[in-house]
């Protein structure tokens, strides 16, 4: 198993469309991969978007994640790619 | 004779800007009743076969829904429906409520409530707030199974022209699905400023009004409306009265376009000759027209913190740089007043720290620049090479104090210096205060002995004199431009620039409102700086009125003691003054007794 220290940095956290990329690649990978919350509070399954919702991972929350199976390092490497563009999301419009 | 209906106003908050006269279009939302029976044991598989070809069909519409999102908003906006999608996938709500069918033995639209309300209960506990109005999709997708389950169509909702949509809440699926070629409006009870149709609203240009409460249920399709977001109301059944008050600000609004044609340009002068310059304010590129078109002289505020929200990263000294002499440029003789980045709360601070619990009250604006100095300095740096060919002013945020400011300057002092010595040529760049916090309105005196101009950020200084957040829809009865407390504030900080012989410029929101422009001069302002496309108009109105006669409404304002008794005032004695000027329409509408 291979484990990683993740922290949400986009302004509008893990929210559903964030959580929706989420699970799109999580669910590309063989492995079981979970995620965590370091404060211990909630845990998920990345395949599960009710699970990663839940989590209610606002912004600067760190989460650790976890990936357990044959391609256990690529799917680790993949959702670290994600959390470290920001889920590929532009920032929406900022306020005056 | 049949009776007229009444004519009814609700407060809500504007979250897209614009002002729109049609008729109601009402979009049913609530979950529809759903009752409860036994399923046998025979029964049950049948029972979940109807449930999983329920989700089959909702799938099948949401892909729809998802493709057809893409072309009209971009990628960005559809993707909130492959959310949608991988929760009808979800192995674990659909497997709950596939349980709750095999375990309770009910039916599958009961399951689908039980679970799903128990979710959205789960979601209702979640702290951050635009987390927690993403439970609208979850509530989105379990209604759109009950519909399937049902074995009703959607609702078809192609609009005639003029449609305003009002709703309790507007789901993002309801939304997406509507024909937006012909919403005008949008009137929901529910819903903050990031709520999922605010948010499209403003992307899309509609005028949307949130946060009404109960105008829902007031309204019957095919009722005439008024969504009013700049006075964050909406008119139900306006009256013949009203009608012709929006009508003829509507006709004045085309004339006054018309007229800027003929673009007067310069310090305009009121009836009985005080002079007053009007600046613009500007953020990003598409405004810089602006400047030229509508008359502006020079620029009275410059966001730079949009470099950074565009780039989405810090910007280098060169890009910086680049930037401040493309607005020199378009500022012209009278010059540019560039504001620091004004960074924190609601802007992009994640990049460079942790969220805080009370980011309005937090590590911004001075206070961010001061502690992330190499942000400052680059910036600093950037405006003083800019200026050299081009007239730069700099306008710290949010001082509290002059410790704040004697430690900015200190360090333009020692960058200027230090880009001197190694050859570079800077301009000379005066140094500004924002009096927009409460403590430097108490220390208006001190601070005005040792900067050279004052700025007034009037959005933030009414925020932060009432201890009121703009955002937050709760207390959008509590945000009042036209209360004492801040008209005092106001005059406060004039009075101490005045003492201590250096300009002050008005700028925020109440500057760029003609009646409340006028009361600004009454108090004392010859200096705004508003949004460029309002100065046509506010041009007008200064013109034709006497600022004697709005030194005594002000004076007498600020013996007022409250904000409804301010706006009764202001009222009745523009309307009797200046009829002609300030039709009531274009007032402070009067508070609807609750």
């Amino acid at each position: 198993m291979i484990e990683r220290t993740l922290l949400i940095k986009t302004r509008l956290g893990l929210h559903a469309r964030a959580a929706a990329r989420l699970v799109r690649v999580a669910s590309g990978f063989h492995s079981q991969v979970k995620l965590r919350r370091l404060d211990g509070s909630a845990s998920a399954d990345a395949k599960s978007i009710l699970s990663v919702l839940m989590l209610a991972a606002s912004r600067g929350t760190e989460l650790l994640a976890s990936a357990e199976g044959s391609d256990e390092k690529a799917a680790i490497d993949a959702i670290d790619q994600l959390f470290a563009e920001g889920f590929g999301e532009t920032e929406p419009e900022s306020s005056i | 004779m049949t009776k007229e209906p009444r004519e009814i106003r609700c407060k809500g908050l504007g979250v897209s800007e614009g002002i729109v006269l049609g008729q109601v279009l009402r979009l049913q939302h609530g979950t529809p009743h759903v009752y409860h029976w036994k399923i046998d044991d025979a029964d049950l598989e049948t029972e979940r076969q109807r449930f999983r070809a329920a989700v089959g069909l909702a799938s099948r519409q949401v892909l729809t829904i998802k493709e057809q999102a893409e072309q009209r908003f971009g990628k960005d906006h559809a993707y909130i429906f492959d959310a949608h999608l991988l929760l009808l996938e979800d192995e674990k709500l659909i497997g709950d409520i596939e349980r709750h069918i095999t375990e309770q033995h009910t039916n599958a639209e009961w399951a689908v409530k039980v679970v799903g309300d128990g979710l959205l209960y789960l979601y209702s506990q979640i702290k951050d707030d635009y987390l927690r109005e993403r439970g609208s999709d979850i509530e989105d997708v379990m209604q759109r199974l009950l519909v399937a389950l049902s074995g009703a169509q959607p609702e078809n909702r192609s609009l005639s022209e003029d449609a305003v949509i009002v709703a309790q809440d507007l789901l993002p699926s309801a939304v997406a699905e509507l024909d937006l070629a012909h919403a005008r409006a949008f009137a929901t009870d529910m819903g903050g400023w990031t709520s999922h149709t605010a948010i499209l609203a403003r992307g899309v240009g509609i005028p949307a009004v949130v946060g009404l409460r109960d105008s829902y249920r007031r309204t019957k399709t095919g009722d005439r409306i008024i969504v009013d977001s700049t006075r964050n109301e909406v008119i139900l059944n306006p009256s013949a009265d009203t009608l012709e008050q929006y009508q003829t600000e509507s006709v004045r609004r085309l004339e006054r376009r018309g007229a800027a044609d003929r673009v007067e340009r310069g310090p305009v002068q009121t009836a009985d000759g005080v002079e007053v310059t009007l600046r613009a304010n500007v953020e990003v590129p598409s405004e810089f027209d602006g400047v030229e078109r509508y008359g502006a002289s020079g620029v009275g505020l410059y966001r730079s913190e949009f470099l950074l929200a565009r780039r989405g990263g810090m910007v280098s000294e060169a890009e910086q740089c680049e930037a401040y002499e493309a607005i020199a440029k378009v500022a012209g003789s009278q010059g540019a007043v560039i504001r620091l980045f004004d960074l924190g709360g609601e802007n992009m601070r994640e990049q460079f720290q942790e969220p805080e619990k009370n980011p309005a009250l937090g590590l911004r604006a001075i206070r961010f620049v001061l502690s992330n100095e190499a942000v400052m300095r680059t910036q600093v740096r950037a405006i003083l090479l800019a200026a050299a060919s081009g007239h730069l002013k700099i306008v710290l945020p949010m001082v509290a104090d002059v410790s704040d400011v004697r430690r900015a300057q200190a360090i333009i002092l020692e960058e200027a210096t230090g880009l001197k010595q190694a050859g570079q040529s800077v301009g000379a760049v005066s140094v500004g205060a924002m009096i927009e916090v409460p403590s430097a309105v108490f220390m208006a005196d001190k601070i005005a002995r040792i900067v050279d101009f004052f700025e007034l950020g009037t959005n933030d200084l009414v925020q932060y004199t009432l201890a009121v957040d703009r955002g937050n829809d709760e207390v959008a009865d509590w945000f009042r431009t036209l209360h004492p407390a801040v008209l005092h504030s106001i005059d406060q900080s004039l009075k101490a620039a005045a003492r201590g012989g250096i300009p002050a410029i008005v700028c925020g929101e109440m500057a760029s409102t003609p009646a409340y422009a006028v009361l600004l001069i009454g108090l004392g302002a010859t200096d705004l700086s508003m949004t460029p496309s309002a100065i046509p108009r506010v041009r007008r109105a200064i013109a034709g009125i006497d600022a004697e006669q709005a030194r005594a409404i002000a004076t007498e304002c600020l013996n007022c003691e409250s904000a409804n008794e301010v706006e009764d005032l202001v009222r009745e004695r523009f309307a009797k003054l200046w009829p002609q000027l300030f039709p009531p329409a274009s007032l402070p509408a009067p508070r609807q007794v609750k």
